[in-house]
C-alpha cells in the first residue's frame, strides 16, 4: 500500500476519534485545501495570468474552507475571515517589495542541479510565483491566529457584556500575545524540519557565514519565516480591532463619550 | 508625541532607544561590509538592454532571452573603486538568472565577466529587524521572549548539526532525539515559566512526538516506503531516509508544542477558576478546545510544506510531465511531512488532556 494513503487513513481515523464530526470535517477541509492548491497551480500554468492575484484568490477560498466549513458561518468565523483577508492584502505588498529587491525568486544553485533534464525557461513569471509561494505558506498560520482571537473575544463579550470597547480590544491583544510565541515557533520548526537537508548541505560543503547569508535558498526560507511571523503579529491587532468594533457597535454612544473625555 | 512620551515608563523609552540605535547601526554596517567578503562585489551604476530575442522550446513555451550591458563600481578587493563592465544575460521568466537594475549590488562570477549572486545580507538583516520590531510592538516582553527562544533554538540546531557532521558515528537519529528534548524543555519554559502547566506541556510534547515517531516508523516499514520519492529531495549530501526522518520529527515538533501548551494552559485555567471542578466536565471541555484547534493547526503545517513545491510543480507541468508523476515526484515527501505532523497534532490532544487531569487530580486530592 502507498505510504501516503496509509498515513492519510491513520490521520482520518485519529481526527474522527478525537474530534467526532468536527474532526471528520477538519479532515475533509484539509483535502479540499489540497485540491485548491492544485487548482491554483493549474491556473498559474497559464502565462497570461498573474500568480499573485491567483494566490490571493486561493487564499480567500482556503480561509473560507478552513473557517466556514469546519466551524460554520457565524460572527466569529466571519470576523476571522475578514481579519485574514485584510492581513493578507497588507502583507502582499510587503512580500512583493521583498521578493523583487532581494531577488529570491526562481531556483537556487543548490536546487537547479536536480532538474537538468527539464527546461526552466517556461515563460512564467518566477518573481510573482515566489511572492505567491511565500503568501500561501503563511496563510494557514494567519487563519489559525485569527480564529484563536475572535473566538475567545466573543466569549469574553458574552460573559461580560458591559466591557468597554477598549478593554475588549486589549483583551484580544493579550490573547494574541499568548499565541504569538507558539505560532511563530510552529512555523520555525516546520520550515527547519523541511530544510534539514539544506542545513546539512551547508555544513557539509563548508559554506561560510557570508555564503549562507547571501544564498538564495537560505534567504527564501528565512524571509518566509520572518514574513509569516510578521503576518501572525499583524493579524492580532487587526482581528482584535475588528472584533471590538463589531461586538460593541450597538453601544457606540457610551464609548464615544468615554473617548472624548480622554 | 509629548503625551505619548509621558505615558511611557523609563524602561520602555530606553528599550525603544536601544532598538533604534541597534537598527541604524546594523543597517549602516551591513550596507558597508564589502571588505569582509573575498568575492568581488560590484555596485551597478548603469544598465542598458542591448538585445532581446524571443525563444520557443519544444513544448511551445514562449520566453525571451535578454542581454544587458552592465557598468558598475567594484566595492572591495585590490580593484576597489575601479569601474567594470560586463554583460548580464537572463531569460525573462527569471527561473535561474537575474534582471539587474542600477543600484543593485552583486557578487561577480569567478571569471569577472558575469553575475555570480546577489548581495542579500542587507535584506536579511532588514527583514529580521522588521520581524523583531513587530514582535515587540505586539507582544512586548512576551514577544521579546519568543524572539529569543527562536534564536536559541536556531543556535542549538546549528550546534547539533555540527556535532553530527563531525561525529558521523553518533547517528542523526540520536542527535535529533536529544535536540528535541532540549528544544521542548527550553521553548516551553521560556514560553510559560516554571509551573505545572509547563511540565504538563513538556511531558505531553515528548510523548506526542515519540508516539507519532513510532506511528510514522511503523507506517513507513509496513508499506516499504512505497510512494515516497526520495530522488527528488533537494539538497542532498547524505542518506535521504535519515535526513527525512529527522526533518519529519523536528518539523512537527513546533506544532505539537503549540497544541500541548494551548490545551494544558486552558485546562489549568479552568481548574484555577473552579478548584472543585468535576474531572469529567474538565475532560469534556478539553476535548472541545482540542476539536477547535485541530483543523487549523493541521492546516498550518500543510501550507508551510506544500506551498514550497509550487515552482517545481509548474516546471514539471510546463515540460509536459504527466500530472500523476508530477505530483508524486514533488509532493510525496511534503505530503508525508504534513500527514505525520497532523497525526502528531491530533494524538497530542488526548495525551495533553489525560496528563493535565492526572496533575489536577493530585492537586484536588490535596485540597
Amino acid at each position: 500500500m502507498n505510504v501516503l494513503v496509509l498515513l492519510a487513513i491513520i490521520l482520518f481515523a485519529l481526527m474522527a476519534w478525537v474530534g467526532g464530526m468536527k474532526g471528520v470535517r477538519s479532515f475533509i477541509a484539509l483535502f479540499i485545501n489540497f485540491l485548491i492548491v492544485l487548482m491554483a497551480v493549474f491556473v498559474m500554468n497559464d502565462p497570461t495570468g498573474n500568480p499573485i492575484i491567483i494566490a490571493l484568490i486561493a487564499c480567500g477560498f482556503i480561509s473560507a474552507v478552513s473557517l466556514f466549513f469546519i466551524n460554520r458561518v457565524n460572527n466569529k468565523t466571519m470576523l476571522a475571515f475578514l481579519a485574514t483577508i485584510a492581513t493578507t492584502v497588507i502583507l502582499i505588498f510587503f512580500i512583493i517589495i521583498l521578493t523583487e529587491q532581494s531577488m529570491i525568486y526562481g531556483l537556487g544553485e543548490e536546487e537547479s542541479g536536480e532538474i537538468t533534464t527539464f527546461n526552466v525557461h517556461i515563460g512564467l513569471n518566477f518573481v510573482q510565483i515566489a511572492t505567491a509561494v511565500i503568501l500561501m505558506s503563511t496563510i494557514g498560520a494567519i487563519v489559525d491566529t485569527a480564529i484563536s482571537i475572535t473566538s475567545p473575544m466573543r466569549e469574553i463579550h458574552e460573559q461580560n457584556p458591559t466591557i468597554s470597547r477598549k478593554d475588549l480590544f486589549l483583551a484580544g491583544i493579550r490573547i494574541g500575545r499568548d499565541i504569538l510565541g507558539t505560532s511563530t515557533n510552529t512555523l520555525f520548526f516546520a520550515f527547519f524540519g523541511g530544510y534539514m537537508g539544506l542545513l546539512i548541505w551547508f555544513k557539509d560543503l563548508e559554506y561560510s557565514i557570508g555564503d549562507i547569508i547571501n544564498a538564495k535558498v537560505f534567504n527564501d526560507e528565512m524571509l518566509s519565516i520572518f514574513v509569516s511571523g510578521v503576518g501572525i503579529a499583524l493579524v492580532i491587532p487587526i482581528a482584535s480591532l475588528m472584533s471590538a468594533y463589531y461586538l460593541k457597535r450597538k453601544k457606540e454612544d457610551g464609548i464615544l463619550e468615554e473617548e472624548s473625555n480622554r | 508625541m509629548k503625551t505619548w512620551l509621558k505615558n511611557r515608563t523609563k524602561a520602555q523609552v530606553i528599550t525603544v532607544g536601544l532598538l533604534l540605535i541597534g537598527f541604524i547601526a546594523s543597517m549602516i554596517f551591513i550596507n558597508n561590509n564589502y571588505d569582509l567578503y573575498d568575492r568581488t562585489i560590484v555596485q551597478i551604476t548603469d544598465v542598458q538592454e542591448i538585445n532581446r530575442e524571443e525563444q520557443v522550446d519544444t513544448h511551445g513555451n514562449e520566453d525571451e532571452h535578454v542581454t544587458q550591458h552592465i557598468v558598475g563600481e567594484i566595492k572591495n578587493g585590490s580593484d576597489k573603486g575601479q569601474v567594470t563592465a560586463f554583460d548580464n544575460e537572463y531569460i525573462q521568466s527569471l527561473a535561474l538568472d537575474y534582471e539587474l537594475a542600477a543600484g543593485d549590488e552583486i557578487f561577480l562570477a569567478q571569471d569577472g565577466k558575469a553575475t555570480g549572486d546577489i548581495k542579500r545580507d542587507k535584506y536579511f538583516v532588514f527583514v529580521a529587524w522588521i520581524f523583531l520590531i513587530i514582535l515587540l510592538a505586539v507582544g512586548k516582553s512576551r514577544g521579546a521572549l519568543s524572539a529569543l527562544s527562536l534564536l536559541v533554538n536556531a543556535v542549538i540546531l546549528s550546534i547539533a548539526l555540527d556535532i553530527y557532521i563531525h561525529n558521523p558515528s553518533i547517528g542523526l537519529s540520536i542527535i535529533t532525539l536529544v535536540s528535541i528534548i532540549i528544544f521542548t524543555v527550553l521553548s516551553l519554559l521560556m514560553a510559560t515559566g516554571f509551573n505545572e502547566k509547563t511540565y504538563t506541556a513538556i511531558l505531553t510534547t515528548l510523548l506526542g512526538t515519540g508516539l507519532s515517531l513510532v506511528i510514522a516508523y511503523v507506517a513507513l516499514h509496513f508499506t516499504g516506503e512505497q510512494g515516497l520519492r526520495y530522488e527528488e529531495m533537494a539538497f542532498l549530501t547524505r542518506n535521504p531516509q535519515t535526513i527525512f526522518m529527522a526533518g519529519l520529527l523536528i518539523g512537527s515538533l513546533g506544532a505539537v508544542m503549540d497544541v500541548a501548551i494551548t490545551l494544558s494552559a486552558s485546562m489549568f485555567e479552568m481548574y484555577e477558576k473552579n478548584n472543585r471542578i468535576d474531572l469529567k466536565t474538565l475532560k469534556k471541555a478539553g476535548y472541545e478546545v482540542g476539536k477547535d484547534i485541530m483543523g487549523t493547526m493541521t492546516n498550518i503545517l500543510f501550507f508551510a510544506y506544500v506551498s514550497g513545491s509550487i515552482p517545481m510543480l509548474l516546471i514539471y507541468l510546463k515540460n509536459a510531465a504527466p500530472f500523476g508523476f508530477t505530483v508524486s515526484m514533488n509532493l510525496s515527501l511534503e505530503l508525508a511531512r504534513a500527514l505525520v505532523g497532523g497525526i502528531g497534532i491530533v494524538l497530542t490532544i488526548p495525551i495533553a488532556i489525560y496528563i493535565s487531569i492526572f496533575f489536577i487530580r493530585r492537586k484536588q486530592a490535596k485540597l
